[in-house]
Protein backbone atom coordinates (compact mmCIF):
# COMPACT_ATOMS: atom_id res chain seq x y z
CA UNK A 1 0.00 0.00 0.00
CA UNK A 2 1.59 3.54 -1.47
CA UNK A 3 0.90 6.22 1.24
CA UNK A 4 0.40 9.50 -0.10
CA UNK A 5 1.65 11.93 1.94
CA UNK A 6 0.60 15.78 2.26
CA UNK A 7 4.07 17.30 3.26
CA UNK A 8 2.80 21.01 3.08
CA UNK A 9 0.02 20.57 4.72
CA UNK A 10 0.00 22.86 8.23
CA UNK A 11 -1.12 22.40 11.74
CA UNK A 12 -1.22 26.01 12.79
CA UNK A 13 -0.95 29.63 10.83
CA UNK A 14 -2.97 28.97 7.71
CA UNK A 15 -4.31 25.52 9.22
CA UNK A 16 -4.30 23.83 5.48
CA UNK A 17 -4.67 20.28 7.27
CA UNK A 18 -7.37 17.91 5.90
CA UNK A 19 -8.62 14.81 5.31
CA UNK A 20 -9.00 13.02 1.86
CA UNK A 21 -11.69 11.04 1.15
CA UNK A 22 -9.77 7.67 2.30
CA UNK A 23 -8.48 9.12 5.54
CA UNK A 24 -12.31 9.88 6.83
CA UNK A 25 -13.27 6.34 5.92
CA UNK A 26 -10.49 5.12 8.35
CA UNK A 27 -11.10 7.66 11.09
CA UNK A 28 -11.12 5.69 14.17
CA UNK A 29 -15.12 7.35 14.90
CA UNK A 30 -15.17 7.10 19.13
CA UNK A 31 -18.64 6.11 19.70
CA UNK A 32 -20.08 2.94 19.88
CA UNK A 33 -23.61 4.50 20.77
CA UNK A 34 -25.71 7.38 20.20
CA UNK A 35 -24.59 8.57 24.20
CA UNK A 36 -21.42 8.85 25.73
CA UNK A 37 -20.30 8.19 29.22
CA UNK A 38 -16.99 7.08 30.49
CA UNK A 39 -16.26 3.21 30.89
CA UNK A 40 -13.01 0.89 30.90
CA UNK A 41 -12.87 0.68 27.71
CA UNK A 42 -9.75 -1.41 27.30
CA UNK A 43 -9.41 -3.93 24.45
CA UNK A 44 -6.43 -5.99 22.94
CA UNK A 45 -4.33 -4.21 20.61
CA UNK A 46 -4.33 -6.57 18.04
CA UNK A 47 -4.57 -6.26 13.60
CA UNK A 48 -7.69 -5.45 12.75
CA UNK A 49 -11.28 -4.05 13.51
CA UNK A 50 -14.26 -1.80 12.73
CA UNK A 51 -11.16 1.02 10.90
CA UNK A 52 -8.21 0.84 9.25
CA UNK A 53 -6.16 2.83 11.69
CA UNK A 54 -5.75 -0.86 13.34
CA UNK A 55 -4.71 -2.65 10.66
CA UNK A 56 -0.86 -2.23 11.86
CA UNK A 57 -0.06 -1.70 15.63
CA UNK A 58 1.93 1.45 14.67
CA UNK A 59 -0.38 3.78 12.18
CA UNK A 60 1.36 5.84 9.83
CA UNK A 61 -1.36 7.92 7.68
CA UNK A 62 -0.92 10.12 4.85
CA UNK A 63 -0.35 13.26 7.58
CA UNK A 64 3.24 11.82 8.44
CA UNK A 65 5.39 14.10 7.20
CA UNK A 66 3.60 17.53 8.02
CA UNK A 67 2.61 16.14 11.86
CA UNK A 68 6.20 15.42 12.51
CA UNK A 69 7.49 18.28 10.84
CA UNK A 70 4.98 20.72 13.61
CA UNK A 71 6.42 18.40 16.12
CA UNK A 72 9.58 19.75 15.79
CA UNK A 73 8.08 23.24 15.80
CA UNK A 74 6.41 22.77 18.96
CA UNK A 75 9.74 21.41 20.34
CA UNK A 76 11.76 24.40 18.77
CA UNK A 77 9.72 26.63 20.79
CA UNK A 78 9.51 24.85 23.99
CA UNK A 79 12.02 21.86 24.57
CA UNK A 80 10.25 20.99 28.05
CA UNK A 81 8.08 19.10 26.06
CA UNK A 82 10.41 16.41 26.00
CA UNK A 83 11.42 15.01 29.71
CA UNK A 84 12.50 11.56 30.84
CA UNK A 85 13.48 11.11 34.67
CA UNK A 86 16.87 9.49 34.91
CA UNK A 87 16.23 6.37 35.88
CA UNK A 88 14.45 5.52 32.65
CA UNK A 89 17.01 4.75 30.27
CA UNK A 90 16.60 1.24 29.97
CA UNK A 91 12.66 1.85 28.90
CA UNK A 92 13.91 4.64 26.46
CA UNK A 93 15.72 2.04 25.01
CA UNK A 94 12.81 -0.42 25.07
CA UNK A 95 10.74 1.87 23.65
CA UNK A 96 13.33 2.57 20.50
CA UNK A 97 13.61 -1.51 19.82
CA UNK A 98 9.90 -1.53 19.79
CA UNK A 99 8.99 1.24 17.93
CA UNK A 100 11.68 0.78 15.18
CA UNK A 101 10.56 -3.19 14.72
CA UNK A 102 7.21 -2.18 14.00
CA UNK A 103 7.81 0.48 11.90
CA UNK A 104 10.45 -1.28 9.66
CA UNK A 105 8.23 -4.66 9.58
CA UNK A 106 4.98 -3.66 8.68
CA UNK A 107 5.88 -0.56 6.60
CA UNK A 108 9.47 -2.12 5.09
CA UNK A 109 8.54 0.51 2.47
CA UNK A 110 9.13 3.54 4.27
CA UNK A 111 11.20 2.36 6.95
CA UNK A 112 14.61 0.04 7.63
CA UNK A 113 15.83 -1.63 10.69
CA UNK A 114 19.60 -3.48 10.30
CA UNK A 115 21.21 -5.26 13.15
CA UNK A 116 24.53 -6.12 13.23
CA UNK A 117 25.22 -7.24 16.74
CA UNK A 118 24.19 -4.22 18.94
CA UNK A 119 25.29 -2.03 15.38
CA UNK A 120 22.04 -0.79 14.25
CA UNK A 121 21.03 1.49 11.11
CA UNK A 122 17.83 2.74 10.91
CA UNK A 123 16.52 4.48 7.28
CA UNK A 124 13.20 6.59 7.86
CA UNK A 125 13.08 7.19 3.43
CA UNK A 126 9.93 9.47 4.10
CA UNK A 127 12.10 12.00 6.23
CA UNK A 128 15.10 11.59 5.00
CA UNK A 129 17.29 9.66 8.06
CA UNK A 130 19.49 7.26 8.08
CA UNK A 131 21.33 6.78 11.11
CA UNK A 132 23.97 4.26 12.46
CA UNK A 133 24.16 3.85 16.31
CA UNK A 134 25.17 1.22 19.12
CA UNK A 135 22.06 -0.02 21.06
CA UNK A 136 22.51 0.83 24.47
CA UNK A 137 25.07 3.84 24.30
CA UNK A 138 23.01 7.00 24.04
CA UNK A 139 26.26 8.87 23.43
CA UNK A 140 25.85 7.42 19.41
CA UNK A 141 22.35 9.06 18.85
CA UNK A 142 22.34 12.83 18.09
CA UNK A 143 19.45 12.79 21.51
CA UNK A 144 18.44 10.21 23.82
CA UNK A 145 16.61 7.58 22.62
CA UNK A 146 13.51 8.15 23.19
CA UNK A 147 13.51 11.29 21.76
CA UNK A 148 14.96 10.29 19.06
CA UNK A 149 12.31 8.24 17.62
CA UNK A 150 9.06 9.63 19.10
CA UNK A 151 10.25 12.81 16.90
CA UNK A 152 9.37 10.39 13.73
CA UNK A 153 5.79 8.58 14.61
CA UNK A 154 2.62 10.55 14.71
CA UNK A 155 1.17 10.83 18.09
CA UNK A 156 2.13 11.80 21.65
CA UNK A 157 3.64 9.26 23.73
CA UNK A 158 4.11 8.35 27.40
CA UNK A 159 6.51 6.12 29.47
CA UNK A 160 4.77 5.29 32.67
CA UNK A 161 7.55 3.28 35.17
CA UNK A 162 5.99 0.71 37.52
CA UNK A 163 6.60 0.45 41.34
CA UNK A 164 4.78 0.71 44.44
CA UNK A 165 1.74 -0.90 42.93
CA UNK A 166 0.90 1.87 40.68
CA UNK A 167 2.72 3.70 37.36
CA UNK A 168 4.50 6.79 37.26
CA UNK A 169 4.69 8.91 34.27
CA UNK A 170 8.48 9.80 33.95
CA UNK A 171 8.65 9.80 30.33
CA UNK A 172 6.95 11.57 27.75
CA UNK A 173 6.94 13.15 24.58
CA UNK A 174 3.90 15.66 24.70
CA UNK A 175 3.75 18.29 21.60
CA UNK A 176 0.05 17.26 20.45
CA UNK A 177 -1.80 17.28 24.07
CA UNK A 178 -5.77 18.00 24.92
CA UNK A 179 -4.60 20.52 27.36
CA UNK A 180 -2.24 18.22 30.08
CA UNK A 181 1.46 19.81 30.58
CA UNK A 182 4.09 17.19 31.07
CA UNK A 183 6.02 19.76 32.57
CA UNK A 184 3.74 19.73 35.21
CA UNK A 185 2.55 15.94 35.55
CA UNK A 186 5.77 14.64 35.01
CA UNK A 187 6.66 12.12 38.13
CA UNK A 188 3.03 11.79 38.97
CA UNK A 189 1.29 8.62 39.97
CA UNK A 190 -1.77 7.27 37.80
CA UNK A 191 -4.25 8.52 40.51
CA UNK A 192 -2.63 11.93 40.62
CA UNK A 193 -1.94 12.78 37.02
CA UNK A 194 -5.66 11.79 36.32
CA UNK A 195 -6.80 14.17 38.75
CA UNK A 196 -8.72 16.79 36.89
CA UNK A 197 -10.82 14.18 35.35
CA UNK A 198 -14.15 14.78 36.57
CA UNK A 199 -16.85 11.96 37.43
CA UNK A 200 -14.64 9.01 36.47
CA UNK A 201 -12.76 9.03 39.89
CA UNK A 202 -16.21 8.13 41.38
CA UNK A 203 -17.39 5.51 38.95
CA UNK A 204 -14.13 3.54 40.04
CA UNK A 205 -12.66 4.20 36.61
CA UNK A 206 -9.12 4.80 37.47
CA UNK A 207 -8.74 2.03 39.81
CA UNK A 208 -10.36 -0.66 37.34
CA UNK A 209 -7.86 0.71 34.95
CA UNK A 210 -4.93 0.48 37.03
CA UNK A 211 -5.38 -2.54 37.94
CA UNK A 212 -6.21 -3.85 34.85
CA UNK A 213 -2.76 -2.02 33.50
CA UNK A 214 -0.27 -2.99 36.08
CA UNK A 215 -0.93 -6.95 34.75
CA UNK A 216 0.06 -5.87 31.17
CA UNK A 217 1.72 -8.35 29.35
CA UNK A 218 4.41 -8.38 27.40
CA UNK A 219 3.07 -8.91 23.28
CA UNK A 220 -0.46 -8.31 24.38
CA UNK A 221 -0.50 -5.11 24.16
CA UNK A 222 -4.27 -3.17 25.00
CA UNK A 223 -5.86 -0.08 23.35
CA UNK A 224 -9.01 2.48 23.97
CA UNK A 225 -10.12 5.67 22.15
CA UNK A 226 -11.00 8.58 23.95
CA UNK A 227 -11.88 11.79 22.69
CA UNK A 228 -12.16 16.06 22.64
CA UNK A 229 -12.75 18.31 20.50
CA UNK A 230 -10.62 21.03 18.81
CA UNK A 231 -11.09 24.38 17.39
CA UNK A 232 -8.55 24.56 14.11
CA UNK A 233 -6.97 21.47 13.10
CA UNK A 234 -4.05 22.54 15.78
CA UNK A 235 -1.94 19.69 17.14
CA UNK A 236 -0.56 21.99 20.18
CA UNK A 237 -3.44 22.66 22.55
CA UNK A 238 -1.02 22.64 25.70
CA UNK A 239 -1.65 24.34 28.29
CA UNK A 240 1.31 26.02 27.68
CA UNK A 241 0.15 27.87 24.45
CA UNK A 242 -3.57 28.07 25.98
CA UNK A 243 -3.42 31.69 25.34
CA UNK A 244 -2.64 31.24 21.91
CA UNK A 245 -5.65 29.12 21.10
CA UNK A 246 -7.85 29.94 23.53
CA UNK A 247 -9.30 33.05 21.59
CA UNK A 248 -10.18 30.42 19.14
CA UNK A 249 -13.26 28.95 20.76
CA UNK A 250 -15.01 32.48 20.99
CA UNK A 251 -14.25 32.26 17.02
CA UNK A 252 -17.13 29.80 16.00
CA UNK A 253 -20.10 30.60 13.96
CA UNK A 254 -23.31 28.86 12.33
CA UNK A 255 -21.43 29.73 9.21
CA UNK A 256 -17.86 28.25 9.77
CA UNK A 257 -17.90 25.33 12.75
CA UNK A 258 -18.54 23.17 10.32
CA UNK A 259 -14.89 23.85 9.12
CA UNK A 260 -13.21 25.23 11.79
CA UNK A 261 -14.53 22.51 14.65
CA UNK A 262 -12.88 19.26 15.08
CA UNK A 263 -13.70 15.74 16.52
CA UNK A 264 -9.99 15.09 18.36
CA UNK A 265 -9.51 10.96 18.73
CA UNK A 266 -6.71 9.72 20.62
CA UNK A 267 -5.61 6.19 19.98
CA UNK A 268 -4.36 5.28 23.31
CA UNK A 269 -2.07 2.03 23.30
CA UNK A 270 -0.47 0.41 25.67
CA UNK A 271 3.38 -2.04 25.74
CA UNK A 272 4.46 -4.30 28.64
CA UNK A 273 8.59 -3.29 27.71
CA UNK A 274 10.68 -6.37 28.07
CA UNK A 275 13.87 -5.34 30.18
CA UNK A 276 12.24 -2.20 32.10
CA UNK A 277 8.66 -3.66 32.93
CA UNK A 278 7.74 -0.28 32.20
CA UNK A 279 4.68 0.68 29.88
CA UNK A 280 5.02 2.77 26.43
CA UNK A 281 1.92 4.71 26.37
CA UNK A 282 1.69 6.05 22.85
CA UNK A 283 -1.35 8.54 22.28
CA UNK A 284 -2.22 9.00 18.98
CA UNK A 285 -4.20 11.70 17.59
CA UNK A 286 -6.74 12.07 14.70
CA UNK A 287 -8.34 15.13 13.47
CA UNK A 288 -11.60 15.57 11.22
CA UNK A 289 -13.60 18.49 11.33
CA UNK A 290 -17.93 18.31 11.30
CA UNK A 291 -18.26 18.97 7.82
CA UNK A 292 -15.46 15.84 6.98
CA UNK A 293 -17.23 13.88 9.33
CA UNK A 294 -20.71 14.58 8.16
CA UNK A 295 -19.91 12.98 4.95
CA UNK A 296 -20.49 9.45 6.66
CA UNK A 297 -24.29 9.77 7.67
CA UNK A 298 -23.85 7.73 10.60
CA UNK A 299 -21.40 9.88 12.40
CA UNK A 300 -23.49 12.86 11.42
CA UNK A 301 -26.69 11.16 13.39
CA UNK A 302 -24.42 9.99 15.99
CA UNK A 303 -22.10 12.63 16.48
CA UNK A 304 -25.50 15.26 17.07
CA UNK A 305 -26.81 12.91 19.79
CA UNK A 306 -23.93 12.07 21.95
CA UNK A 307 -23.03 15.42 22.07
CA UNK A 308 -26.85 16.40 23.01
CA UNK A 309 -26.70 14.01 25.96
CA UNK A 310 -23.11 14.99 27.06
CA UNK A 311 -23.27 15.33 30.59
CA UNK A 312 -22.17 18.95 31.78
CA UNK A 313 -19.56 18.25 34.04
CA UNK A 314 -17.76 16.64 30.42
CA UNK A 315 -18.42 19.43 28.39
CA UNK A 316 -16.84 21.80 31.07
CA UNK A 317 -13.67 19.69 31.31
CA UNK A 318 -13.72 19.42 27.43
CA UNK A 319 -14.02 23.03 27.39
CA UNK A 320 -17.26 22.46 24.70
CA UNK A 321 -19.15 24.60 26.99
CA UNK A 322 -18.92 27.94 24.77
CA UNK A 323 -19.75 26.19 21.47
CA UNK A 324 -21.94 23.40 22.45
CA UNK A 325 -25.32 25.24 21.18
CA UNK A 326 -23.58 26.39 17.47
CA UNK A 327 -22.29 22.56 17.06
CA UNK A 328 -25.57 21.03 18.13
CA UNK A 329 -27.41 23.24 15.61
CA UNK A 330 -25.33 22.46 12.77
CA UNK A 331 -25.30 18.82 13.22
CA UNK A 332 -29.03 18.51 13.79
CA UNK A 333 -29.47 19.14 10.12
CA UNK A 334 -27.54 15.82 9.26
CA UNK A 335 -29.47 13.94 11.86
CA UNK A 336 -33.20 13.19 10.49
CA UNK A 337 -34.21 10.64 13.61
CA UNK A 338 -33.24 7.58 11.96
CA UNK A 339 -32.37 4.50 13.71
CA UNK A 340 -28.39 3.80 14.01
CA UNK A 341 -26.54 0.13 14.33
CA UNK A 342 -24.53 -0.53 16.99
CA UNK A 343 -21.06 0.36 16.71
CA UNK A 344 -18.09 2.34 15.34
CA UNK A 345 -17.77 1.61 11.52
CA UNK A 346 -18.72 3.80 9.08
CA UNK A 347 -20.93 1.24 6.92
CA UNK A 348 -20.00 2.95 3.57
CA UNK A 349 -17.27 2.03 1.45
CA UNK A 350 -17.02 5.39 -0.84
CA UNK A 351 -18.22 9.05 0.07
CA UNK B 1 28.67 13.44 14.88
CA UNK B 2 27.17 16.52 14.93
CA UNK B 3 24.31 17.13 17.44
CA UNK B 4 21.01 17.54 15.52
CA UNK B 5 22.30 15.74 11.83
CA UNK B 6 19.99 13.01 12.10
CA UNK B 7 17.28 14.86 13.69
CA UNK B 8 14.76 15.97 10.61
CA UNK B 9 15.48 19.97 10.00
CA UNK B 10 12.39 21.14 8.84
CA UNK B 11 13.34 24.21 9.10
CA UNK B 12 14.48 23.44 5.59
CA UNK B 13 11.39 21.95 4.22
CA UNK B 14 9.52 25.03 5.33
CA UNK B 15 9.35 26.52 8.62
CA UNK B 16 2.38 9.34 51.34
CA UNK B 17 1.57 10.48 53.62
CA UNK B 18 1.23 9.64 57.72
CA UNK B 19 1.06 10.44 61.20
CA UNK B 20 2.07 15.35 64.52
CA UNK B 21 -1.01 16.50 66.47
CA UNK B 22 -1.58 18.93 63.75
CA UNK B 23 -5.03 20.15 64.35
CA UNK B 24 -6.69 17.37 62.41
CA UNK B 25 -9.90 17.64 62.36
CA UNK B 26 -10.19 21.93 62.06
CA UNK B 27 -7.35 21.46 58.97
CA UNK B 28 -9.27 18.64 57.11
CA UNK B 29 -12.28 20.44 57.11
CA UNK B 30 -10.68 23.45 55.57
CA UNK B 31 -9.35 21.05 53.32
CA UNK B 32 -12.35 19.43 52.31
CA UNK B 33 -13.76 23.04 51.34
CA UNK B 34 -10.68 23.32 49.15
CA UNK B 35 -10.05 20.37 47.34
CA UNK B 36 -13.11 18.28 45.90
CA UNK B 37 -12.39 14.51 46.72
CA UNK B 38 -12.30 14.28 42.95
CA UNK B 39 -8.89 15.73 42.55
CA UNK B 40 -6.51 13.11 43.52
CA UNK B 41 -3.36 14.83 43.19
CA UNK B 42 -4.20 16.56 46.23
CA UNK B 43 -2.39 15.78 49.19
CA UNK B 44 -4.17 14.72 52.20
CA UNK B 45 -1.86 14.81 55.56
CA UNK B 46 -2.35 13.34 58.76
CA UNK B 47 -0.49 14.22 62.28
CA UNK B 48 3.15 13.53 62.64
CA UNK B 49 4.83 10.81 64.60
CA UNK B 50 8.35 9.51 64.16
CA UNK B 51 9.04 6.18 62.24
CA UNK B 52 10.84 4.05 64.48
CA UNK B 53 12.44 1.98 61.64
CA UNK B 54 14.67 5.42 61.09
CA UNK B 55 17.68 5.65 63.29
CA UNK B 56 18.47 8.93 62.71
CA UNK B 57 15.64 11.74 62.69
CA UNK B 58 15.62 15.25 61.38
CA UNK B 59 12.38 17.50 62.19
CA UNK B 60 11.64 20.72 60.58
CA UNK B 61 9.07 23.45 61.78
CA UNK B 62 8.04 26.42 59.93
CA UNK B 63 6.93 28.14 63.53
CA UNK B 64 4.42 30.67 62.46
CA UNK B 65 2.21 28.07 61.20
CA UNK B 66 2.30 26.06 65.06
CA UNK B 67 -0.67 26.91 66.95
CA UNK B 68 -0.12 27.65 70.62
CA UNK B 69 0.96 24.30 72.95
CA UNK B 70 1.72 22.58 69.36
CA UNK B 71 5.63 22.74 69.88
CA UNK B 72 5.79 21.12 72.93
CA UNK B 73 3.33 18.30 71.56
CA UNK B 74 5.40 17.60 69.20
CA UNK B 75 8.02 17.87 71.27
CA UNK B 76 6.30 14.82 73.21
CA UNK B 77 5.50 12.89 70.24
CA UNK B 78 9.02 12.61 68.94
CA UNK B 79 10.32 11.58 72.97
CA UNK B 80 11.03 7.78 71.62
CA UNK B 81 13.58 8.78 69.35
CA UNK B 82 14.81 12.05 71.21
CA UNK B 83 18.02 10.54 71.45
CA UNK B 84 18.56 10.84 67.59
CA UNK B 85 16.34 13.58 66.86
CA UNK B 86 17.41 16.96 65.22
CA UNK B 87 15.41 19.89 65.01
CA UNK B 88 15.65 23.06 62.99
CA UNK B 89 13.06 25.73 63.15
CA UNK B 90 12.79 28.17 60.47
CA UNK B 91 11.01 31.69 61.13
CA UNK B 92 11.54 32.23 65.09
CA UNK B 93 11.95 30.92 68.46
CA UNK B 94 9.81 27.95 69.84
CA UNK B 95 10.19 26.19 73.09
CA UNK B 96 12.18 23.24 71.72
CA UNK B 97 15.63 23.25 74.25
CA UNK B 98 18.41 22.41 71.22
CA UNK B 99 16.79 23.30 68.02
CA UNK B 100 18.28 24.83 65.01
CA UNK B 101 17.00 28.17 64.52
CA UNK B 102 17.11 29.75 61.31
CA UNK B 103 15.45 33.17 60.29
CA UNK B 104 14.12 31.70 57.16
CA UNK B 105 13.28 29.20 54.78
CA UNK B 106 16.33 29.62 52.33
CA UNK B 107 18.27 29.50 55.58
CA UNK B 108 16.20 26.81 56.47
CA UNK B 109 17.26 24.37 53.18
CA UNK B 110 20.54 24.92 53.42
CA UNK B 111 20.80 23.94 57.06
CA UNK B 112 18.36 21.10 55.75
CA UNK B 113 20.66 19.83 52.89
CA UNK B 114 23.83 20.39 55.56
CA UNK B 115 21.39 17.78 57.65
CA UNK B 116 21.04 15.29 54.80
CA UNK B 117 24.38 15.38 52.98
CA UNK B 118 25.35 11.94 53.19
CA UNK B 119 21.96 10.47 54.49
CA UNK B 120 21.50 7.05 54.77
CA UNK B 121 18.33 4.96 54.31
CA UNK B 122 18.08 5.43 58.19
CA UNK B 123 17.93 9.13 57.57
CA UNK B 124 13.77 10.30 58.22
CA UNK B 125 12.52 13.67 57.86
CA UNK B 126 9.27 15.29 59.02
CA UNK B 127 7.89 18.57 58.40
CA UNK B 128 5.26 20.66 59.14
CA UNK B 129 4.17 24.08 58.31
CA UNK B 130 2.47 25.99 55.29
CA UNK B 131 2.58 23.33 52.02
CA UNK B 132 5.02 25.82 50.22
CA UNK B 133 7.16 24.91 53.31
CA UNK B 134 7.02 21.37 53.78
CA UNK B 135 6.68 20.68 50.29
CA UNK B 136 10.11 23.11 49.99
CA UNK B 137 12.11 20.18 52.33
CA UNK B 138 10.36 17.27 50.93
CA UNK B 139 12.29 18.54 47.25
CA UNK B 140 15.28 18.99 49.31
CA UNK B 141 15.08 15.87 50.96
CA UNK B 142 14.38 14.14 47.39
CA UNK B 143 16.99 15.91 45.98
CA UNK B 144 19.38 14.37 48.85
CA UNK B 145 18.43 11.53 47.50
CA UNK B 146 16.12 10.57 50.50
CA UNK B 147 12.74 8.05 49.48
CA UNK B 148 9.39 8.85 49.32
CA UNK B 149 8.56 6.47 52.40
CA UNK B 150 11.73 8.37 54.51
CA UNK B 151 9.82 11.90 54.72
CA UNK B 152 6.57 12.49 56.35
CA UNK B 153 4.57 15.79 56.16
CA UNK B 154 2.29 17.34 58.05
CA UNK B 155 0.50 20.77 56.80
CA UNK B 156 -0.23 23.14 59.21
CA UNK B 157 -1.09 27.05 59.17
CA UNK B 158 -1.87 29.25 56.67
CA UNK B 159 -3.62 27.45 53.30
CA UNK B 160 -1.67 29.74 51.52
CA UNK B 161 -0.22 28.06 48.25
CA UNK B 162 2.91 27.92 46.13
CA UNK B 163 1.32 28.24 42.25
CA UNK B 164 2.90 27.51 39.15
CA UNK B 165 2.17 29.03 35.86
CA UNK B 166 1.82 26.71 33.17
CA UNK B 167 2.61 29.43 30.36
CA UNK B 168 5.65 30.57 31.38
CA UNK B 169 6.51 27.90 33.86
CA UNK B 170 7.48 30.42 36.85
CA UNK B 171 6.49 30.26 40.46
CA UNK B 172 4.38 32.34 42.68
CA UNK B 173 4.56 32.20 46.36
CA UNK B 174 2.24 32.66 49.46
CA UNK B 175 -0.86 32.95 47.16
CA UNK B 176 -4.27 33.35 49.05
CA UNK B 177 -6.66 33.90 46.18
CA UNK B 178 -8.11 32.73 43.96
CA UNK B 179 -7.08 34.29 40.98
CA UNK B 180 -3.34 35.98 40.77
CA UNK B 181 -1.26 37.50 38.82
CA UNK B 182 1.64 35.58 37.90
CA UNK B 183 5.39 37.10 38.95
CA UNK B 184 6.84 36.04 35.68
CA UNK B 185 4.78 36.69 33.18
CA UNK B 186 1.97 38.90 34.74
CA UNK B 187 -0.85 36.73 33.60
CA UNK B 188 -3.93 36.53 35.63
CA UNK B 189 -4.53 32.51 36.27
CA UNK B 190 -6.64 30.63 38.29
CA UNK B 191 -5.28 28.30 40.78
CA UNK B 192 -6.27 25.09 40.35
CA UNK B 193 -6.45 22.44 42.91
CA UNK B 194 -3.89 20.30 40.26
CA UNK B 195 -0.97 19.88 42.82
CA UNK B 196 2.55 18.66 41.62
CA UNK B 197 4.70 17.04 44.35
CA UNK B 198 7.88 17.36 42.24
CA UNK B 199 7.19 20.89 42.43
CA UNK B 200 5.40 21.42 45.28
CA UNK B 201 2.79 23.69 43.85
CA UNK B 202 -0.56 24.15 42.60
CA UNK B 203 -1.27 24.64 38.90
CA UNK B 204 -1.94 27.91 37.72
CA UNK B 205 -3.70 28.94 33.96
CA UNK B 206 -4.94 32.36 32.54
CA UNK B 207 -8.49 33.13 33.62
CA UNK B 208 -8.90 35.56 30.50
CA UNK B 209 -7.16 33.30 27.59
CA UNK B 210 -10.30 32.75 25.70
CA UNK B 211 -11.91 36.25 26.31
CA UNK B 212 -8.97 38.94 27.34
CA UNK B 213 -10.35 40.89 29.95
CA UNK B 214 -12.85 38.67 31.37
CA UNK B 215 -11.86 38.12 34.65
CA UNK B 216 -14.43 36.86 37.70
CA UNK B 217 -14.09 38.37 41.17
CA UNK B 218 -10.47 37.68 43.11
CA UNK B 219 -11.47 36.51 46.58
CA UNK B 220 -9.46 35.18 49.31
CA UNK B 221 -9.90 31.37 49.65
CA UNK B 222 -6.90 30.25 51.01
CA UNK B 223 -6.50 32.44 54.47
Amino acid sequence: MTILFKPDETYRGDYTYRNSDAAILRFPFPFPEDSYMYSVNIEPHVRGGFTPVYNNPIDVDEHYIAECRDRAITLERDPGRYAALPHMMTAQWDSIELLMECLSSDYPELFSLHKDGDRWTWINRPLGIEQSFTFGKEDTLPCEPFEYITRQIQGDFAILDQRNGSLYLDAGMVTAQADWSLQFDVGMDFMEWHGPVPLAHQAGVFERALKYLLMLRQGQPMRRLNWTMTVNPRLDTSPETYPEWGPDRTTLTLDNIGRKLHLRVELQTLWRLPRSNAILFPLRGYLASLDELVRVPKWGRRLHRVLSTLPRELAEYKGLVRFLPTALEYLSTYDDGAPTTSGCAAEISSL
Amino acid sequence: MSLRKSIPDFRLLENSMNTTTCDAGHRSELNDRTAPPSMRSRPTYSSLSPDTAGAEHLLVIEADALQPGQASALSKSFTSVAEALRTVVSGSELPLPGANVQPDLAATLLAVKARLSGATMQQRVYAIGSEPFIWSIHTAAIDAGLDEKQIRLCHSGSLKRRVWCTHCHETTENVTTNIVACTGCGRRLLVRDHFSRRLGAFMGVQIDAEVPGDVPAIEEVFP
